[in-house]
């Protein structure tokens, strides 16, 4: 399967702090691809790097096998609906079209036009006088309408009410379905993209803590709960994500390739919220699990 | 890209034709009376020396009656009004470009972050600021050198008069004052070209508009009252004439103070189009002077107040005592203003370039 964004330790850094750093990771073509991570972790960079907004400090990038923002033909290539998605306020919705047929030389002049009926956007009213919902669609429909093979959203739908959201998204999947485009889009909250992706990144500290199709993530994930006993007693092949205790009972989420066959153990199946949260939150969990055992030693 | 920065420059591009067309229209109106006058005027047979005096009628024509209080019933007062307001028209329209069209041309998109839009169309950011600066910077230009034309074409028989050696009216300002040399000829071209390259860099460098506005405000007057004083002169090595006390039409002055003297002369008229840097006494050898020699004393002595000091100033003048003026010949004129123009153009290629580096390099945080 190609990829469409392939980095290898990349890394971003404004002045004196680093957005992002050693990123190593592989999206593959075809999916929905959802990238999560708490706030900070590198997300947004990572996509500003994949629409060549900017440019690496170290590593390197590659989209759709070329360096992003590379020319023209890459452009073309690549939609970008960027936070908030930023619109021209003093412009017209039928400026914003004529914008797009002018910088894009694969622009579709039909599809952008039954796009904004549909949406029941009006083409005199100015940019800046929509609601966030309708700017975020026009964005969309700027970035649909050029045909690309790539389409990134940056926590598109963060800045919307919960109504608007389900319409962004739904609207956002209709026309996916229609046009072969492979999408990343991003949020810190899992339940935005939940119902959208079929591929997860989680991003924690700017490194990939999992990635992978949801089915399979899910497949592959259990949580086992049991009478409390260290972590590390576990047979090899089953990767401890999380683990609490109580006194008596410990709990864990563990990663494996196969069955588990303890009969200490009660498996039930993780759902990808809890999933996702135990990845972002492992870093902590682990330095908490460091201090305990240095007490009881 | 040609469509959108037109788009997004149209209401400016409005402001700037309806200031041209006022100015054209004021300037088209009174310009033919203007020239009507001059015609009326005897400059036009004069030949050399002769001519001071009906260039400085005409010069006090237009002055009106301004001078004395009363109204001038013939409007001609007006002009010396309407002389200085053009001026100051051409002068400020370079600051006010580099403020209005340069400053947000960049950071305005950095604000509203539509450089995010703009910049994921099918097009290179490097053509997308090349079309809006070059668009942008020749209106900038074309609109300043057509003002500076119109107004050429207006003042010209005021600079004629000028030229034949009118000095008594505030409106007898040598061609290398810096009021009229910034405000004639080609150097308005350079500094509105400069003024443009000067805001956007700023708004590159800040990305906010008003701070941007600002330190193009700035950097732009401190540059417009710091060339003419300290650098321009210096930009060809002035020539240095001696002259004799006694050469001057009008007999110098010469106050005494303490066994110092000084000499006061107006009208260095050798090269009244010329630009006079400094004036000083000097002794035979070329040494400046200023205490009275030893054989003057007695002629010092009998100088009372003003106008009594001729023979003073003869026995300075047999004492070789003259008076060594420095100086810009006005043939340099047309080469202090391509040298001007030239020097502001590349600034402002330079920055332009600076823009592009800074822009293409993709280094500062979105």
């Amino acid at each position: 399967m190609t990829a469409v964004i392939e980095t290898e330790g990349l890394g971003k850094r404004y002045r004196q702090r680093w957005a992002l750093t050693n990123c190593t990771l592989s999206i593959p073509a075809g999916h929905v691809v959802g990238l999560v991570g708490p706030n900070g972790a590198g997300k947004t960079t990572l996509l500003n790097l994949a629409a060549g907004m900017v440019a690496p400090t170290e590593g390197t990038i590659e989209v759709l096998g070329e360096r992003a923002a590379a020319g023209p033909a890459q452009l073309a290539r690549v939609g970008y609906l960027a936070q908030d998605a930023p619109v021209y306020a003093a412009m017209s919705v039928a400026d914003h079209l004529r914008l797009g047929a002018h910088l894009n030389p694969g622009w579709n002049v039909e599809q952008a036009r039954g796009r904004i009926e549909r949406l029941d956007l009006s083409l005199g009213q100015r940019a800046g006088t929509l609601s966030g919902g309708q700017r975020a669609q026009l964005a969309l429909t700027l970035a649909l309408a050029k045909r690309p093979e790539l389409l990134i959203l940056d926590e598109p739908v963060a800045s919307l009410d919960p109504l608007a959201r389900r319409e962004f998204l739904q609207d956002l999947m209709e026309a996916v379905a229609e046009q072969e485009v492979s999408v990343v889009l991003s949020s810190h909250l899992l339940s935005d993209l939940e119902r959208a992706c079929d591929y997860l990144i989680v991003l924690v500290d700017s490194k990939v803590r999992v990635a992978g199709p949801v089915d399979d993530l899910l497949a592959s994930h259990h949580l086992l709960s049991g009478p409390r006993r260290h972590p590390e007693t576990l047979p090899t092949g089953q990767e401890v994500i999380s683990a609490s205790h109580t006194a008596r009972q410990t709990t864990l989420l563990v990663r494996t390739a196969g069955e588990v066959l303890d009969p200490d153990w009660t498996v039930t199946e993780v759902g990808l919220e809890d999933l996702v949260l135990a990845y972002m939150s492992d870093t902590t969990t682990r330095r908490g699990h460091a201090r305990q055992l240095e007490v009881v030693s | 890209m040609i469509w959108l920065t037109w788009r997004q420059f149209r209401l400016n591009a409005a402001s700037a034709a309806v200031v041209l067309a006022a100015f054209s229209v004021l300037l088209a109106v009174t310009g033919p009376h203007l020239a009507t006058l001059y015609a009326g005027s005897r400059i036009g047979s004069c030949h050399g020396g002769g001519c001071g005096g009906p260039a400085d009628d005409f010069l006090q024509q237009l002055y009106g009656n301004s001078l004395t209080g009363a109204s001038s019933v013939d409007g001609t007062g007006a002009y010396w009004l309407l002389y200085l307001l053009a001026i100051l028209v051409i002068l400020g329209t370079p600051a006010v470009i580099g403020i209005f069209w340069g400053a947000p041309l960049i950071s305005s998109e950095f604000e509203a972050r539509t450089h995010y839009l703009v910049w994921n169309q099918s097009i290179t950011r490097t053509r997308w600021l090349a079309v809006k600066f070059a668009l942008t910077g020749l209106a900038a230009i074309g609109f300043t050198e057509a003002l500076s034309l119109l107004y050429g074409w207006w003042a010209a028989p005021i600079s004629r008069a000028v030229a034949r050696g009118a000095v008594t009216t505030p409106l007898a300002m040598n061609q290398f004052s810096p009021l009229v040399f910034a405000s004639h000829g080609i150097t308005p071209l350079g500094y509105a070209a400069f003024a443009f390259a000067l805001g956007v860099t700023a708004g590159v460098l800040i990305r906010r508009a008003i701070p941007a506005m600002a330190l193009t405000l700035s950097v732009f007057v401190l540059l417009q009252v710091a060339v003419p004083l300290w650098a321009r002169p210096h930009l060809f090595p002035p020539e240095r004439s001696l002259t004799s006390l006694s050469a001057f039409a009008d007999l110098p002055d010469v106050s005494v103070e303490n066994g110092s003297f000084t000499v006061i002369t107006d009208g260095w008229t050798r090269e009244p189009e010329g630009w006079v840097l400094s004036s000083e006494t000097v002794d035979l050898a070329g040494q400046p002077i200023s205490s009275i020699p030893a054989a003057c004393t007695r002629a010092a002595q009998l100088t009372g107040g003003k106008g009594e000091s001729a023979g003073l100033l003869n026995c300075l003048s047999s004492h070789g005592v003259r008076i060594a003026v420095t100086y810009q010949p006005a043939s340099r004129y047309w080469a202090f203003q391509w040298t001007e123009t030239a020097i502001y153009g590349a600034l402002a290629l330079a920055l332009a370039g600076y823009c592009f580096w800074r822009i293409v390099r993709r280094r500062f945080s979105p």
